[in-house]
């Protein structure tokens, strides 16, 4: 009657429904806040948030899409605040996606000859070098690379044209491929690299 | 299809996001193409490592991180439960005390609108219809008003006569009593909208006191110029005007029938 009222019944169900996708939602949390209390709290937040509009989210739909969506919406109007990161998204909207395709590419591709990375490259190099990308393109690169989700589905979480998705992920994948190729290139780059991979590894360490 | 157009659409082939048409194109391309074979090969691998490195070392929920969380839905759910019920629980007890607080007033208000009224209309001392006593008003009465008018008596006071008159558009039986003082008694039918029980009550207006009570569903009003404690000797059990109706009921006045009275 007054819209909060839950039975236990619909909690179970939203239970049910959240269990198989939270450590999806945890791993893609550290991926975008890249701090482990801050990833939690994120989580936390999604799932309330999620709980609290169960009653609008259609069942029978993409519940996985649904509430990576409100971790995505969560995520941009509270943590990305504090993070203090410039977002490419108004510049990369300004522009056709088209035209920043291809001139992405061709600068991109310039500086950057294709080669083989490793076979077997260090799983916590390509957490790191994630964890370096700015954020408009880490979105798109743990959804599509980490979550597997099809573009249709990033670009209803991000709210985006699936272009834009297409576009972002082609560079996101190859400022990642670039940055591990350098880390493979000079193995002690400490210093040198934009995020702090002592600290990562004491993180790992206590996961 | 050239090289060029294959860089717009790598990525989505490779995602096998491609519709069929596009993806054979490329397919296409690729059977021709050495550099581009070799490129996408390339792109493969290296995708599929990333992949694969990410995958090995996706982290997973810590169990306590898990535990608080469904503690903290379950206790979100107990609260929300617990709030609406609270909501409720306050609104319904909202719109009872104003229901109740509101008729309550309401009737009040009523009370004091017929006190207004009847202390004016005694005031311009209207002519009597019957000059009679106690005995013969309430006989002239009868059939007149569509409820039963008892003629009391009061001590030191005689019944002067009656006429009909309407208090508030609602149709009074006003019987003018002759005594050290002058007092009006109005008698209506009630349909519970004024605020009277057996106890009399006092009021004032237009610098008479009025004191009501209700006998059933008649209520009297008797409208004086006589001090409150006159008053009180008159009409046994009357409370102040500000005290709530409190101890002894039934006023002691003999409010029968002038017929059965010795």
């Amino acid at each position: 009657m007054f819209g909060f009222s839950r039975s236990n019944q619909q909690r179970s169900q939203f239970e049910a429904q959240l269990k198989p996708w939270l450590d999806g939602l945890y791993a893609s949390a550290l991926r975008l806040t890249r701090n482990e209390r801050n990833a939690e709290d994120l989580v936390q937040d999604t799932v309330m948030r999620a709980w609290r509009f169960f009653d609008r989210f259609e069942q029978g739909t993409n519940f996985r899409a649904w509430i990576f969506k409100i971790l995505t919406n969560t995520f941009i109007n509270g943590y990305r605040r504090n993070t203090r990161e410039r977002s490419l998204q108004d510049e990369s909207e300004r522009q056709s996606v088209e035209a920043r395709f291809f001139s992405a590419d061709q600068t991109e591709q310039a500086q950057n000859p294709e080669e083989y990375l490793l076979e077997r490259v260090m799983s916590e190099d390509v957490l790191a070098a994630i964890d370096a990308l700015s954020i408009d393109f880490r979105m798109v690169v743990i959804l599509a690379d980490l979550q597997e989700f099809s573009y249709k589905e990033i670009a209803d979480i991000l709210d985006v044209p699936v272009g834009t998705v297409m576009s972002r992920l082609f560079r996101g994948r190859k400022q990642l491929q670039k940055i591990l190729m350098e880390k493979e290139a000079a193995p002690a780059p400490m210093g040198r690299e934009p995020v702090d991979l002592n600290a990562f590894r004491e993180r790992k360490k206590l996961a | 299809m050239t090289c060029r157009d294959l860089d717009t659409q790598l990525t989505a082939y490779l995602d096998g996001e491609l519709i069929a048409e596009a993806s054979l194109s490329v397919e296409n391309h690729l059977a021709s193409c050495e550099d581009c074979r070799r490129r996408v090969e390339i792109e493969r691998h290296n995708l599929n490592a990333i992949r694969q490195a990410a995958k090995a070392a996706a982290p997973v929920a810590p169990e306590h991180f898990k535990a608080r969380l469904f503690e903290n839905l379950r206790r979100d759910g107990d609260q929300q439960r617990r709030a609406s019920m609270r909501r409720f629980a306050a609104l319904a007890a909202g719109v009872t005390v104003a229901l109740v607080v509101g008729h309550q007033s309401y009737r009040s208000y009523q009370r004091r609108l017929y006190e207004q009224d009847a202390a004016f209309r005694h005031a311009r001392q209207l002519p009597l219809e019957i000059t009679q006593g106690n005995e013969g008003v309430q006989q002239w009465f009868g059939g007149k008003v569509d409820y039963r008018v008892n003629v009391p008596s009061f001590p030191n006071a005689k019944c002067a006569g009656g006429r009909l008159l309407n208090v508030r558009d609602k149709q009074a039986a006003y019987i003018r009593y002759d005594g050290a003082r002058p007092m009006g008694l109005f008698v209506y039918g009630d349909d519970g909208d004024v605020d009277v029980g057996a106890e009399p009550a006092m009021g004032n207006s237009h610098g008479y006191n009025v004191v009501s009570w209700r006998e059933g569903d008649v209520v009297y009003q008797l409208v004086s110029d006589l001090n409150e404690d006159d008053i009180r000797e008159l009409v046994p059990g009357t409370n102040a005007p500000t005290t709530a109706p409190v101890g002894s009921g039934t006023p002691q006045l003999d409010v029968r029938p002038a017929s059965l009275k010795q």
